[in-house]
């Protein structure tokens, strides 16, 4: 097999993990951005700070220090996850709290009248929340959600550090074998480049679609 | 008044009795007693600041009075153990400035109660709501969403929302105040054509053409008091007080004579 | 058996070399980043294209993958053997060009066009007006986007220990290895960064008020 061959046949192997850790990672971390703003804007007092200090927590920690607390750290407290799980909590938690700031803003955002008229019509808190407040609030959020969620495709690529063999592991393996640099990372660096400009391009559609007629948001 | 025998009477639907309300140490109802009759079109007009929005608010308790009771069809709503959100499904409420859902098209708007709170099928709250937005002419505008709707058809909108739920009495606050004048006659026909309909509401507004029309009984209310009640020409153009009069005046030179 | 106070002191030495990673990377990125702003809003089409891809390719590409490009790669291809310090000073460096480039260019925009006409009809070139009218008013508004630069450089200096750069978390693994307990050493590690993140976006923002302009505000 000549080099370039067997380097994509490297590469995709790694790939597919790359992709498997985000097809997890992703919507997971918007459920729990959009969970924990909820649980700020309109839990009570303990709910509240609690997630404010979770998302201050997560903020103030570089995704590695976390990587490798929740690998090598937990099990010494008994929270044992292999290094997939491992790489797919940190990433949820770590994407999850700086969306949520995001979310968190949006809410704040939305006009008052919107909450009053979801109550007169006889909506619960959680029915308001679900069906009026929090589908006009992702939209509102939206850029900024798009934006960590490209950065969680590029900072995959971390999961390496723990053992899981994502595209970068892959790479690095390759290169330890072959040792030309130049051609894996520059390759290697173009895939991930390509998977954030799909991405970019991604949420710039769906921005479109989700976009309400006639209304500019500032 | 006292004994609830009288409210068992199925002509009454809704009652107020000695309502107070304060914020910040600023009394802003101080003891409104009134009752509503089925079919009835209520008009509560005064200044601005005489505490007729908190009154409304009261009503379907999206603030809790302070002291006094209220009743809706017999049932005591300011009691503690009231469910809310049960209460307010039988209470409609048509804001100033109309409080359409963004995200949602006129249709949805209008069908979203249903679907949500009264848990109907959603075909069959489509159906409904395309009957009740037939009825507030907007039939053709069902699936534009609010901003793309004038401030008329928004708030005709807005009145086909409240109307779906089906509610007891519809009370609208102020309903035309945020639009332009050119659209507050739209606004206007459909609430006369609920009214002659006998849909029972109260309406808080400073349209007396409108009032005059429809209103049964115009209530006056100043200082957080109701100071004037009676048939609405009666209190526009024989008001007893220097202060209705005053503002019956004012209000004419503002809106001038048109009749709407 | 080595306790807490026997390794403190050595992570704690990581913290110069951190504030190093991330001094250097926020000075080389606004070395870079600058002028990388002011071509995009007013140079010519060539050099917005340039500095276009150039701000694309290093911001749409891991950290990771970057460092051990040019750590393995490009640096000894032009045939300079870098340690690894300075080569994750400039990798840091032109990547946070990329983002601070991006950070300028939004504040030159909020300035507005009618400042620069302004000058341009004083009789001003076009480098003086930039120079004494836009960048003044320009660089203040992007003080906070440039805070958030600051926690994200900080944060990402945390990865440079895959090439043994003696900063925060290199030392802590060395301690981990040594002393095989990784709970504390990895909290005190995380504690270091939660305390420098936080203490230098409030520096900053201070700093922000301090220079903001009385009754001036902006929007970015």
């Amino acid at each position: 097999m000549s080099f370039w061959e067997e380097f994509i046949a490297y590469l995709m192997r790694g790939w597919i993990m790359t992709v498997e850790l985000l097809a997890l990672s992703i919507p997971l971390s918007i459920l729990l951005g959009l969970a924990l703003a909820t649980a700020r804007v309109y839990g009570n007092k303990v709910v509240s700070l609690i997630a404010a200090g979770f998302v201050a927590l997560l903020r103030g920690l570089p995704l590695v220090v976390t990587l490798l607390i929740v690998f090598f750290a937990l099990p010494r407290i008994g929270l044992y996850f292999d290094p997939f799980w491992s790489a797919v909590i940190a990433f949820i938690m770590c994407s999850g709290a700086y969306q949520s700031e995001y979310v968190r803003a949006a809410i704040q955002s939305i006009d008052v009248g919107q909450s009053l008229a979801a109550q007169a019509l006889g909506m619960t808190k959680l029915q308001e929340v679900v069906h009026i407040i929090l589908p006009q609030a992702f939209r509102r959020a939206l850029p900024g959600i798009s934006n960590e969620i490209i950065y969680l495709i590029l900072y995959s690529s971390l999961a390496y550090i723990i053992g899981v063999q994502e595209i970068f592991a892959t790479a690095k393996h390759f290169n330890s074998l072959q040792f030309r640099p130049i051609e894996i990372f520059s390759t290697t660096a173009l895939i991930y480049a390509f998977m954030a400009t799909v991405a970019t391009f991604f949420f710039k559609k769906l921005e479109e679609r989700l976009k309400i007629p006639g209304l500019e948001i500032v | 008044m006292e004994d609830v025998e009288s409210m068992v009477e199925d002509e009454i639907v809704l009652k107020v009795e000695d309502l107070y309300k304060s914020y910040n140490n600023v009394i802003v109802l101080k003891g409104i007693s009134f009752e509503v009759r089925r079919g009835e079109t209520k008009i509560i007009c005064g200044p601005s600041g005489s505490g007729k929005s908190t009154l409304l608010r009261c009503i379907n308790l999206l603030t809790k009075p302070d002291k006094g009771m209220i009743w809706l069809e017999g049932e005591e709503l300011t009691t503690r153990s009231i469910n809310i959100n049960k209460v307010r499904q039988k209470i409609g409420f048509v804001f100033q400035e109309f409080n359409l859902f963004n995200h949602l098209t006129a249709l949805r708007n209008v069908s979203i109660g249903l679907e949500v709170v009264k848990k109907m099928k959603r075909e069959e709250a489509y159906k409904r709501a395309m009957e009740v937005l037939r009825k507030v002419g907007l039939e053709e505008h069902a699936h534009k969403y609010p901003a793309e709707l004038s401030g008329g058809q928004k708030q005709r909108v807005a009145i086909a929302r409240a109307l779906a739920m089906n509610p007891s009495i519809i009370l609208y606050d102020e309903p035309t105040s945020a639009l332009d004048p050119q659209l507050i006659g739209e606004v206007l026909e459909v609430m006369k054509a609920l009214a002659r309909e006998k849909v029972t509401s109260i309406v808080v507004t400073h349209e007396m053409g409108f009032a005059q029309s429809v209103g049964d009984e115009m209530l006056f209310m100043y200082d957080g008091k109701i100071i004037e009640r009676g048939p609405p020409e009666e209190v526009i153009h024989n008001p007893k007080t220097e202060i209705a009069k005053k503002f019956f005046e004012r209000i004419q030179e503002l809106y001038g004579r048109e009749k709407r | 058996m080595v306790s807490v106070v026997d390794y403190v002191p050595y992570i704690l030495e990581g913290v110069l070399w951190t504030l190093g990673l991330v001094g250097g990377g926020l000075l080389i990125g606004f070395i870079v980043g600058l002028p990388s702003a002011i071509a995009q809003v007013y140079g010519h089409r060539f050099l917005k294209i340039m500095v276009e891809v150039y701000a694309w390719f290093f911001r749409s590409v891991p950290l990771l993958v970057l460092l051990f490009l040019f750590y393995w790669g490009i640096f000894p291809a032009l045939g300079f053997k870098l340690d690894p310090l300075t080569c994750s000073i400039l990798v840091l460096g032109i990547r946070s060009g990329a983002y601070q480039s991006q950070i300028f260019r939004g504040a030159i925009t909020s300035v507005g066009e009618g400042q620069y006409i302004a000058a341009r009809t004083l009789g001003m070139s076009k480098m003086r007006a930039i120079y004494h009218i836009v960048l003044p008013q320009a660089l203040r508004i992007s003080i906070p986007g440039w805070a958030n630069e600051y926690a994200i450089i900080l944060k990402d200096s945390a990865i440079c220990f895959t090439l043994g750069v003696m900063e925060i978390l290199t030392r802590t693994r060395y301690v981990v290895m040594a002393t095989l307990e990784p709970l504390i050493p990895y909290f005190i590690a995380g504690a270091l960064f939660i305390v420098l993140t936080y203490s230098g976006t409030k520096i900053l923002n201070t700093i922000y008020d301090k220079l903001k302009i009385p009754g001036l505000i902006w929007r970015m």
